[in-house]
């Protein structure tokens, strides 16, 4: 009887507790969100380094030296106040703002120094050791000036610097390169000079960031940010359906379900991904461009587009669609079967392959892409060419096609995407052959002469207006070589509670950074 | 009886290791390297890197010699550490997922035993009124439904629409820890567990009990004047759960299944949230130690669920 008293007490104290404890955590301003839900989010990656996404999440509490703005149109200063590019382009000078890192450091030159040579170093797994490969010396001025100084003009420096996270050398220094990549210094204690602070990761639930009281942007409007992890987009759907987060990427089919809510506000924005139908250039299959012509003709991307994107994606018949990049003259590739087949009867398709199944890998794991490939099967099975889609999650697409062991014959053809902006010049990491792996991203073993050239041109082009001319004529000979089938650039999306004022996102490919001002984001009751 | 029980023992040792061996060689057939989840294989390390990090995963070595490595110090409590989760070890995480896991499923079948049982005694003492008529039916629904769908609308109903539980997780991230809150995230997960094995324990109550309520027995309790209450719950209920205890000790193991699938769906951080995410990253020593860790958990159940079957009975002897 003592017992089952003693454990009704405890148990309606522990009740009590909790309900004395709702109002001091409701007294705390808190905008929980699934920052990382979607194909720009990264869950369980803390180390910017080898972030390939999840840059809107880590750029809350980390910075890089320079940022793109919202519309993602112009690069703007993040912890550079300032920068000065030399008239041969081989000297960068930034001017630094004045920050103190989140363990109350100063935070000076020396760190910009250490970080680009941590991200130079490839024993620290960084993804842009190649794309800082131009950079020569660093030199530190005085604590608030660093001069970068060059090999060789590369246009493409300043875009890779808004991807990389300025890091506190008297933390990190003490690291070995080597045990850098999957240090748990990232996921314990990160110090950054964002707006916000790490407080704390519960592993696979959440992530906890409070206000950097003393940040230069002034004090954060909110205490708290909370990155919530969900298994899939539609978990998060229904977490800020019941109004557990404000905020979540969702998938274009989702957009209906919101648009026209006065509780929610959809935020629609290009994705910057060309999608694109990959032929594997180590099998034979493709080697005759008639048959990619045919692949080409065989497939309406109108009625794709229209259907099941709902108009939310924009035709492509180069790696872009921006209008600057689109010289005139391009093969539309209307929509022909009876000229797709032609095309595979002169180039001999039937002794090439003929009806034998062709296996179509994704990593793309959602309802649409298995809508869009089973359309394009039908489309391409009409003339002849029997393609079998297959979806794998990203470890086993990574094993089959993107791994240094890959046997070629077991990816022939990919349904993927590669990022087309807002810098042109990130397409050349995908079909460069000098950037086949491990330097680059051409798996597919692209080798195009022609297209080497138009590449190589834009991106040592320092001119701004020669360099569109430029990335024209990539354009124009990837729309005549076709080292790609490219289909279009769909739209992405997220939804905000109309609570979030000040709330700034943007569906940037990988997640940004983008100028997104967490320190201005505030929440009504 | 000890012998039986140790024999019983023994052999659960040897189908944990022929478990562990079938998980083991399944997992390396599988497409996917645990290198390429543990770093992104573009990252620009040379050949010579990517060797000394195989290495020191330990995934160098041949398939039996990976596979002796991990069983004997698994035999000497060492399940390695995490490829995914640098520096974590794998025990310390398994157990820290035991709990959440525990929690859910024990609540869940704790309702659904005590739903069950109820409902099929009701549905039994009531037999052909119109109680029984629709607890049988809504047994059947609840059977006939897959576990996914009662998830699914389970959660839109109640979490999104009428906002009754949270949607998914175990607490309020960021709060600090209450009961209040853990029961108002546990209870909607645990009820959608329940559902559907009280309906199968329900029905086996029900046809227990119609079975036992004929007996001579019962009859001459009634005849002696025993109230009725306690003919069925003191006589009657006591004959007729022995079939439902096996199916209850049966039940557990495909519990664990059914609390792996509940955990993605409401993002439930247990073991079965570890096993999806260990998957999906190939993370090899924490599939093999959750593995190894449930299936001891099943075999453990299942002896415990003959000793209580001795225990109610004690007519059943084993020689």
């Amino acid at each position: 009887m003592i017992m089952r008293t003693y454990r009704r007490a405890l148990i309606g104290a522990a009740l009590l507790a909790g309900t004395m404890m709702t109002p001091a955590i409701a007294q705390m301003k808190t905008i929980t969100g699934g920052f990382d839900v979607g194909p720009g989010g990264l869950q369980g990656n803390f180390n910017p380094m080898t972030a390939p996404a999840g840059y809107t999440w880590l750029s809350t509490y980390f910075e890089p030296l320079v940022t793109y703005d919202a519309g993602l149109t112009k690069l703007v200063p993040a912890l550079a106040t300032s920068w000065e590019i030399s008239d041969d382009k081989l000297s960068y000078t930034f001017k630094l703002a004045q920050e103190t890192w989140h363990d109350g450091q100063a935070f000076t030159a020396d760190d910009v120094k250490f970080t680009i040579a941590l991200n130079k170093n490839p024993k620290t797994a960084s993804l842009l050791s190649a794309r800082l490969a131009a950079i020569d010396s660093v030199e530190v001025k005085d604590p608030r000036t660093v001069v970068v100084r060059l090999s060789r003009p590369d246009n493409a420096l300043i875009v890779s610097l808004t991807k990389m996270m300025i890091l506190p050398a008297h933390v990190l220094s003490a690291i070995a390169p080597e045990d850098m990549a999957k240090n748990a210094l990232w996921s314990t204690k990160p110090i950054g000079t964002g707006p916000f602070k790490f407080v704390r990761y519960e592993t696979d639930r959440f992530v906890e960031l409070a206000a950097h009281e003393s940040y230069r942007g002034g004090k954060p409007k909110v205490d708290r940010l909370i990155n919530r992890y969900f298994a899939n987009a539609a978990a998060a759907i229904s977490a800020l359906r019941a109004g557990e987060i404000q905020f979540t990427y969702i998938e274009s089919d989702d957009v209906p379900t919101f648009k026209g809510s006065k509780d929610f506000t959809v935020i629609e924005g290009a994705s910057y991904v060309a999608n694109y139908i990959g032929f594997n250039n180590q099998v034979p299959l493709w080697n005759d461009i008639r048959v990619r012509q045919a692949v080409m003709h065989a497939i309406d991307r109108n009625a794709i587009i229209d259907s099941l994107y709902k108009g939310a994606a924009k035709k492509a018949d180069c790696g872009y669609v921006e209008g600057s990049l689109i010289p005139k003259g391009l093969d539309a590739y209307a929509y022909d079967p009876a000229k797709a087949t032609q095309l595979l009867k002169e180039a001999g398709w039937d002794k090439i392959n003929g009806t034998k199944p062709i296996t179509w890998l994704t990593y793309y794991n959602n309802p649409l892409t298995a809508n869009v490939m089973a359309a394009v099967q039908s489309m391409l099975a009409q003339v002849g060419i029997n393609v079998v889609p297959r979806a794998l999650d990203p470890a086993g697409y990574n094993a089959i096609a993107m791994s240094r062991t890959s046997n070629p014959a077991d990816f022939p053809l990919v349904y993927a995407g590669l990022q087309n902006g807002p810098d042109p010049g990130t397409l050349n990491l995908g079909l460069n052959e000098s950037q086949i792996p491990p330097v680059g991203q051409n798996f597919l073993q692209i080798k195009i002469p022609e297209l080497n050239a138009a590449l190589n041109a834009a991106v040592a082009e320092t001119d701004q207006a020669k360099a569109t001319t430029k990335y024209q004529d990539v354009c124009a000979v990837m729309n005549k070589t076709l080292p790609w089938g490219t289909m279009w650039v769909a739209n992405r999306y997220g939804v905000a509670s109309v609570k979030l004022k000040d709330f700034v996102w943007t569906p940037a490919p990988g997640g940004g950074p983008f100028a997104a001002t967490p320190e201005k984001w505030s929440i009504a009751p | 009886m000890l012998g039986f029980y140790l024999k019983r023992l023994a052999a659960g040792l040897m189908m944990l290791i022929a478990l562990s061996i079938l998980v083991f060689v399944l997992l390396r057939l599988a497409p996917g390297d645990p290198v390429d989840a543990y770093l992104n294989p573009l990252a620009p390390l040379s050949q010579t890197e990517m060797d000394a990090l195989r290495q020191r995963l330990g995934l160098d070595r041949s398939w039996p010699v990976q596979y002796l490595a991990w069983l004997s110090a698994a035999l000497a409590g060492d399940l390695g550490y995490s490829i995914d989760r640098a520096g974590v070890r794998v025990l310390p995480l398994l157990v820290e997922r035991t709990g959440p896991t525990l929690l859910l499923m024990l609540t869940g079948l704790a309702m659904a035993i005590l739903l069950g049982i109820a409902s099929g005694v009701i549905g039994a003492v009531k037999r052909n009124s119109a109680i029984d008529i629709g607890l049988g039916l809504v047994a059947f629904v609840t059977i006939s439904t897959p576990a996914f769908l009662n998830a699914l609308l389970g959660l839109y109903v109640f979490a999104v629409v009428l906002r009754w539980a949270p949607s998914g997780g175990m607490l309020t991230p960021g709060a600090p820890f209450s009961l209040s809150d853990l029961l108002a995230h546990l209870i909607l997960p645990a009820s959608l567990l329940a559902v559907v094995y009280s309906a199968l324990f329900m029905r086996y109550m029900r046809s227990s009990m119609i079975e036992v309520l004929n007996q001579d027995y019962l009859r001459t309790a009634r005849a002696k004047g025993v109230g009725e209450f306690a003919v069925i719950v003191r006589h009657a209920l006591r004959n007729a759960i022995l079939p439902v205890i096996t199916l209850i000790g049966s039940t557990i193991g495909i519990a664990i299944g059914g609390a792996i699938f509940i955990e993605s769906v409401f993002d439930w951080p247990g073991m079965g949230l570890l096993m999806v995410k260990a998957v999906e990253t190939r993370d090899y020593p924490v599939i093999m130690g959750a593995t190894l860790l449930i299936g001891a958990g099943v075999i453990l159940v299942n002896l415990l669920t003959d000793l209580a079957y001795a225990v109610v009975d004690p007519r059943i002897q084993v020689r």
